[in-house]
């Protein structure tokens, strides 16, 4: 909206607008018409980088931490197998130090292919049979990747690049099928609970923080816990790697060192197995569903909140603007009746004393004539005893006229001149 | 209730969908890997053999000093010669190991040997994994403007049609993000790691950008490897990415 230029009246008068149109919009760049969405979601530089500075001091945080932990740890593992190796070469004494050498890295590279060097070969079950590579091709779906098994050969590692690309976008959409399932049940369930909370007249933020620990608590119970204690019996691992490995392998982190259903091989109880293996793979996909339902419904309290945030702080920014708006325009009506009044009251009283000087023009007499004057004054302050009043019939057919502006100023008042005059007062 | 029936059957349709897909992958990659698998099996067997034949050492001393390189390889820990100076967690490699466990990628070359440092993981995981999600989302969104937008727009105004000028551009990025997130990292990897060939490369690039993360290919593992902590850096900002 342009400032009316003081100097020129003309512009005055096409400037004289109702300039009450504050636009609230958020610090962006111009973008095209279609990308409302991106215009309130964007965020500036600085927190884009503000943000990354906390995850680098994250990192680094937790570089020190596993630092202080680890390492004490490892140097006693190395220790320890390198006092093998001593007690095994001086034990055999016709085996030299570097065939072992060889041996070992040989039996490295080979248990990195997946073949397992122990054992007799006769009762070993293939790391790539068709339930195996089930597995392998589901851990590299879902972007787990446990990598106890991977591809050795370049057509395997080029045919692995495909699957993914083509695999891991299929996957996502079912994940967020399976997910909203998940949520459509369990909403049935808190719903009936909501209905049975609200009874006690507990507030609705209440409601909500009590259903979402609901949900919590009862998806830890079914996909946490219960796996963690069938873990625990079938694999024999401790409690604590029971928990890091349905957590990690629920995060598709996927380390890879403790992987279920691994001791399948040579296993007593075949049957038992072929149901196992794909009774994790079950859980592996609700269970990521799960943690993936957990996450949306954090990151949508996030975008709640921080979305009542902008509409609060739009919606005072409105109260606010509205309010201004308001108050300087009564103003400007007030002065603008002001100014008028006294230009009216000047023009009178001029109008009034060029009269009286013309009447009494040959008669130079100052002092009757002032007093005259002042009695004519009187009179006519009493013959127009509402002056200020006057404006307002001429206000009220502003108003019938329709063309009143907001800021008080019609158009009969714009040509002549009044918009210089009452911008001069201003 | 005929949407909710229909959401259902769709859904079935899905898992169904996915079960074949994945009964089709676990078909292929048998049939490629296996034959592999069984040769190293019989050369393994020739070679223990060979190592026994030579030696006194009984065939269950050797099972029982393997178990234990194996166990201890598994954590990182190696007993070849050259491989006792560089620890797996001095702190470029922990900070290699903190950022694969927050971006979910996961190698395992080098996992948590302690039962803390398992129960610490734990808790960094579940803490770090949506934080970086929504670092990674909301950087993207700030991208998004500089790479897409902008570009497009600057197609229309050049004169080509909407449709075409998306087109254009699409290709443009993907030749774009080939060159700079495949290509060139697996160029670089080919010349620096000794075993890796160029498509190796590639197929870690690959594998680490979808987060999948096998952990066969970890650069900066080998063995008296220079600048050891100035690459693993770089490949860390690379992975972030």
């Amino acid at each position: 909206m342009a400032t009316p230029d003081l100097l020129d009246p003309k512009s005055a008068a096409h400037n004289c607008k109702p300039r009450l149109s504050f636009s609230i919009q958020p610090v962006v760049l111009y973008t095209p018409e279609d990308e409302c969405e991106t215009r309130t979601t964007v965020m500036r530089w600085k927190t884009v980088s503000a943000i990354f500075f906390m995850v680098v001091l994250y990192l680094i945080i937790g570089a020190t931490v596993f630092r202080a932990l680890e390492q004490p740890y490892e140097s006693s593992q190395k220790l320890a197998i390198l006092a093998e190796k001593l007690d095994f070469l001086a034990m055999h004494a016709c085996v030299n130090s570097s065939e072992l050498e060889d041996l070992v890295k040989q039996v490295v590279s080979a248990v990195r292919a997946g073949v397992n060097p122990t054992g007799n070969a006769f009762n070993q079950t293939s790391l790539w049979d068709i339930s195996s590579s089930f597995f392998f091709a589901g851990t590299v779906i879902t972007t787990i990747g446990f990598g106890n098994i991977s591809p050795h050969t370049e057509g395997g590692r080029i045919f692995c690049i495909i699957y993914a690309l083509l695999g891991i976008p299929l996957f996502g959409f079912l994940l967020a099928g399976v997910g909203d399932q998940l949520g459509t049940i369990f909403g049935k369930g808190i719903a009936k609970v909501e209905k049975m909370i609200v009874k006690w007249k507990v507030s609705q933020t209440k409601i909500r923080v009590i259903s979402t620990l609901i949900f919590i608590l009862f998806g830890c119970l079914i996909f946490v816990a219960l796996p963690v204690i069938i873990f625990k019996h079938i694999e024999g691992w401790s409690t604590l790697e029971s928990i890091y490995f349905v957590v990690i392998t629920l995060t598709t982190i996927g380390f890879g060192d403790f992987v279920a259903g691994e001791k399948a091989g040579g296993s007593d109880n075949p049957e038992f197995l072929n149901y196992y293996k794909p009774v994790v793979w079950f859980w592996i996909l609700v269970g990521l569903a799960y943690f993936a339902a957990v996450l949306s419904m954090i990151g949508d309290w996030f975008r709640v909140i921080s979305k009542k945030t902008k509409e609060e702080v739009g919606e005072f920014r409105a109260h606010a603007a509205e309010w201004t708006a308001n108050v300087s325009a009564e103003f400007k009506e007030t002065r603008r009746r002001l100014s008028v009044d006294i230009h009216d009251k000047f023009q009178r009283a001029a109008s009034i004393k060029r009269r009286l000087s013309s009447e009494l023009g040959i008669n130079q007499e100052m002092t009757p004539g002032k007093r005259s004057l002042s009695t004519t004054l009187c009179e006519d302050r009493e013959a127009y005893p509402n002056l200020t009043l006057s404006l307002s019939p001429a206000t009220g057919s502003l108003a019938r006229n329709g063309s009143l502006y907001l800021n008080g100023l019609s158009p009969d008042y714009a040509d002549r001149r009044e918009c210089t005059f009452i911008e001069s007062l201003n | 209730m005929h949407f909710v029936g229909r959401s259902w059957l769709l859904l079935t349709g899905f898992i169904l969908f996915y079960v074949i897909y994945l009964l089709f992958g676990a078909l292929v990659f048998s049939s490629i890997e296996r034959p592999m698998e069984d040769r190293m099996r019989t050369e393994l067997e020739v070679l223990k053999q060979e190592f026994l034949n030579l030696s006194c050492v009984s065939d269950a001393a050797l099972e029982r000093f393997l178990l234990k390189v194996l166990a201890a390889n598994k954590y990182g820990v190696s007993v070849l010669r050259n491989a006792s100076t560089t620890s797996n967690w001095d702190l470029a490699s922990s900070m290699f190991f903190a950022n694969t466990l927050v971006t979910t990628v996961g190698y395992g070359h080098t996992t948590p040997l302690s039962d803390t440092g398992k129960a610490f993981s734990i808790l960094y995981a579940l803490i770090g994994v949506p934080f970086t999600m929504l670092v990674l989302t909301a950087c993207v969104q700030r991208i998004m403007f500089p790479l897409v937008l902008a570009p497009v727009g600057l197609l229309q105004r050049s004169g080509l049609e909407p449709r075409p000028a998306t087109i254009v551009h699409f290709l443009l990025l993907l030749i774009l993000v080939v060159m700079c997130f495949f290509v060139a990292p697996a160029a670089v990897f080919s010349a620096v790691e000794l075993s890796w060939s160029f498509l190796d490369g590639i197929y870690f690039c690959f594998i680490s950008l979808c987060t999948i993360g096998l952990g066969d290919f970890v650069p900066g593992t080998q063995p008296n490897q220079q600048y050891r902590s100035l690459y693993q850096v770089a490949v860390m900002g690379e992975c972030s990415c």
